[in-house]
């Protein structure tokens, strides 16, 4: 657990319940954790407290927390995670969009938060630290350019490449398809147009490196959100 | 129509035809005065003063008698062109003419009058007839009451308006476009209701309204109150319509009466099944939402008093049950919300292209747990193409079809997925070789709270295919259940392959 030594986790959320299991959950794995009970307070520990990853509630009782989210990243660049509840997609997606880096849906278990954790703390190390990526047989190796699947090398189209390098850069973490358009095909709107780009190249791209391009392991969907790289075999 | 407006040209014309009809026999008789014996001309005037009788009434007729007995003197009696008679013996021809004349335009007038009143009996009774049997074709109190509305109308060719008892008052609950529906005349029907007689328009009573007013009542009490308003012509009502009225009204009085009682049934009918239904889900819930917290919150509280020291085996075991139990208990929740928000019609539809692999392949991540032990086959072409979906809407009915598949079958057999496209729809199927659907249950099978099977061993609450229904309906598909010809059950579901034009 060394990544999680003196990690600093500040949990927003106005449920007691919820702050006590994330706390104890935390605490266990070797976190330090500081808590807040609304919003207002959020903002303010937010940098008072120097966390290093936020857990930040959608449903906060003083503030709409993706307007708590969008005024975090005004101010920096730490990792935010949201918690939302079923169905409520274009909320996460407006959470996302205003800067958070991933979503957990209500409820969800402690392995699940602690990988989320993992993954966004990953994404605050150097490129280069995180330029090879090996998921079960799958390895992508963006400074030699190679993608291979049981150690043999897969020929991707550039854009096939271009999205997989995008989702190992960020291993473990949710894309967005706003975000995946506007990288890859430099698309600001009119995403309807470039959607069916998008995923006619996520099938091809899973035709070539899941085991079973029915049933991805690698390439997941986030059913109305986007895709998200596993990074845990 | 009663109400056609007798003009004076109208009563006017019967005189004139009685004239005419004496003039006209005295002229012929004129040409016969020489050859005929005078008296035999008698019968003549006679017969025309009969004719006219039966024609047109007692007035033309006795005009017509009076008339023949000043013609036939001064055209065809000796002396002619002058009152004067040189034969005492016609003075008795002409009493007997203008007796005989008098009597019978008496007696055919009567007869007249009792043939116009039988037509007119038969007219109102032919209305009534009408009227009952377009009741009788009625089902709704709102149809009764437009069917009445629109017989009156017709009847009296006038616009009407019905008015209803609400409480302690009567509102308008049936009007013809034309009636003029104002506070005032509101006010009136009011008065019509609370006092039960007519009132408005030609009575004695508020004569002032624009429109007529007339009782509905049963023999339970007022009813209601039926408004006419004649056409401006019309100058009053007469005995005979307010006869026909008062008969339509305790015959429309009656069907209300009757659409309101049916009414009433229905609701409680309705209530009675709602009833019904929450107390099938309240048992549901119990049972269902039960189960896993009494497992939950056993192994909680076993652990949490720590009453036998349990080796770490046994207590991962039991905390992975209340785990599982907890997901389950989870997917319930999520369930009710779904059938809540289907039945409330707030479940929204965001349909956009998606393919069928994909919302496969994120239903099949979500089951992983459930799957992973068992043979799933899924043959679904490259070439499928996308189709409007919403892709976490239709995750959800993959998944609970799948995961249907998955309970109500031996962990050893196959569970088949495929997909094709028909013309203009996509179908999937998927197939199980399990237990299959017993046959009286399989036109139930995707009603609320309807399960099929219900072995102990396998929870659920009967929601799930009533939910994948739902879904299914709202992107315009159909779903369908049936039972493989050799072992296990089809589920198949289609959907357009276009988004429909609306």
């Amino acid at each position: 657990m060394a990544v999680s030594q003196n990690m600093r986790v500040l949990i927003v959320d106005d449920e007691k319940t919820v702050r006590r299991f994330l706390k104890a959950t935390l605490i266990s794995h070797g976190y330090t954790v500081s808590e807040a009970v609304n919003g207002a307070e959020g903002l303010e520990y937010s940098v008072s407290a120097h966390p290093d990853v936020i857990i930040l509630d959608l449903g906060l009782p003083d503030k709409d927390g993706i307007e708590v989210a969008r005024q975090i990243r005004q101010r920096s660049q730490t990792p935010i995670i949201i918690l939302s509840v079923r169905d409520d997609e274009s909320d996460k997606i407006a959470a996302l969009d205003a800067g958070a880096d991933d979503y957990l849906t209500k409820p969800f278990n402690a392995g699940e938060m602690l990988a989320r954790i993992r993954a966004v703390m990953r994404r605050l190390l150097p490129q280069r630290e995180r330029s090879v990526c090996t998921v079960g047989k799958l390895s992508v190796d963006i400074t030699r350019h190679s993608v291979e699947v049981k150690g043999r090398a897969v020929h991707l189209t550039p854009t096939e490449y271009d999205v997989l390098k995008l989702l190992v850069l960020n291993a473990g973490n949710v894309l967005t398809h706003g975000r995946i358009l506007k990288e890859i095909w430099n698309k600001t709107d009119d995403f309807e147009e470039v959607m069916h780009l998008l995923r006619v190249t996520v099938s091809n791209l899973r035709n070539k490196i899941e085991p079973d391009p029915n049933r991805p392991i690698y390439v997941l969907t986030e059913p109305g959100i986007g895709y998200r790289l596993c990074d845990d075999q | 129509m009663f109400s056609k407006v007798k003009t004076m040209k109208n009563k006017m014309a019967p005189y004139l035809v009685s004239i005419a009809l004496v003039a006209l026999t005295t002229f012929l008789g004129a040409f016969v005065r020489k050859t005929l014996e005078p008296a035999n001309l008698v019968i003549f005037y006679l017969l025309i003063v009969v004719i006219i009788a039966v024609r047109w009434g007692k007035g033309p007729a006795i005009m017509a008698s009076l008339l023949s007995v000043l013609a036939f003197d001064f055209f065809l009696v000796t002396p002619y062109l002058t009152f004067a008679v040189s034969d005492v013996q016609y003075m008795f021809t002409f009493t007997g003419l203008l007796i005989v004349g008098l009597v019978v335009s008496a007696l055919a007038s009567k007869t007249r009058q009792q043939a116009i009143e039988a037509a007119g009996r038969e007219e109102q009774t032919a209305m009534l007839y009408r009227l009952s049997k377009d009741l009788a074709a009625t089902d709704s109190l709102e149809t009764v009451l437009d069917t009445i509305r629109m017989n009156v109308s017709q009847i009296f060719d006038c616009s009407a308006a019905l008015f209803l008892q609400v409480e302690h008052t009567v509102t308008p609950s049936s009007v013809d476009s034309g009636f003029p529906i104002n506070e005032h005349e509101k006010a009136i029907a009011a008065w019509t209701y609370e006092n039960g007689k007519p009132a408005g328009w030609g009575t004695d009573t508020l004569p002032a309204a624009k429109a007529y007013y007339f009782p509905l009542k049963t023999s339970q009490g007022p009813l209601g109150v039926v408004g006419i308003c004649f056409k401006e012509s019309k100058k009053g009502i007469e005995p005979r319509e307010e006869h026909l009225l008062s008969a339509l009204a305790s015959q429309t009085a009656v069907a209300i009466q009757r659409a309101k009682l049916a009414e009433v049934s229905r609701q409680m009918e309705l209530v009675r099944q709602t009833e019904k239904l929450q107390a099938a889900l309240l048992n549901s819930i119990s049972h269902d939402l039960r189960t896993p917290l009494v497992s939950i919150t056993g192994v909680l509280s076993g652990l949490l008093q720590d009453l036998s020291p349990l080796d770490s085996a046994t207590r991962k075991e039991l905390l992975e049950t209340a785990y599982e139990e907890s997901v389950h208990l989870n997917q319930l929740v999520g369930n009710l919300l779904d059938m809540t928000r289907i039945e409330a019609g707030t479940l929204k539809v965001r349909l956009s292209p998606c393919e069928l692999r994909d919302v496969l392949g994120a239903s099949l991540q979500v089951l992983k747990d459930k799957v992973e032990q068992r043979d799933i086959r899924i043959d679904i072409p490259s070439d499928l193409p996308e189709i409007p979906m919403d892709f976490t809407l239709m995750m959800r009915v993959l998944m609970n079809l799948v995961d249907n598949a998955v309970k109500y079958s031996a962990s050893d057999t196959l569970i088949e997925i495929t997909a094709k496209v028909l013309n203009d729809h996509m179908e999937i199927k998927i197939k199980d070789e399990g237990f299959g659907i017993p046959s009286q249950d399989l036109e139930h099978i995707f009603d609320k709270f309807y399960r099929a099977l219900k072995p102990r061993q396998i929870t659920g609450t009967g929601l799930g295919l009533s939910i994948c229904r739902g879904i299914v309906e709202a992107h315009g598909g159909r779903i369908l259940a049936e039972n493989n010809l050799d072992k296990g059950a089809t589920f198949t579901v289609s959907l357009p392959l276009a988004r429909k034009e609306d």
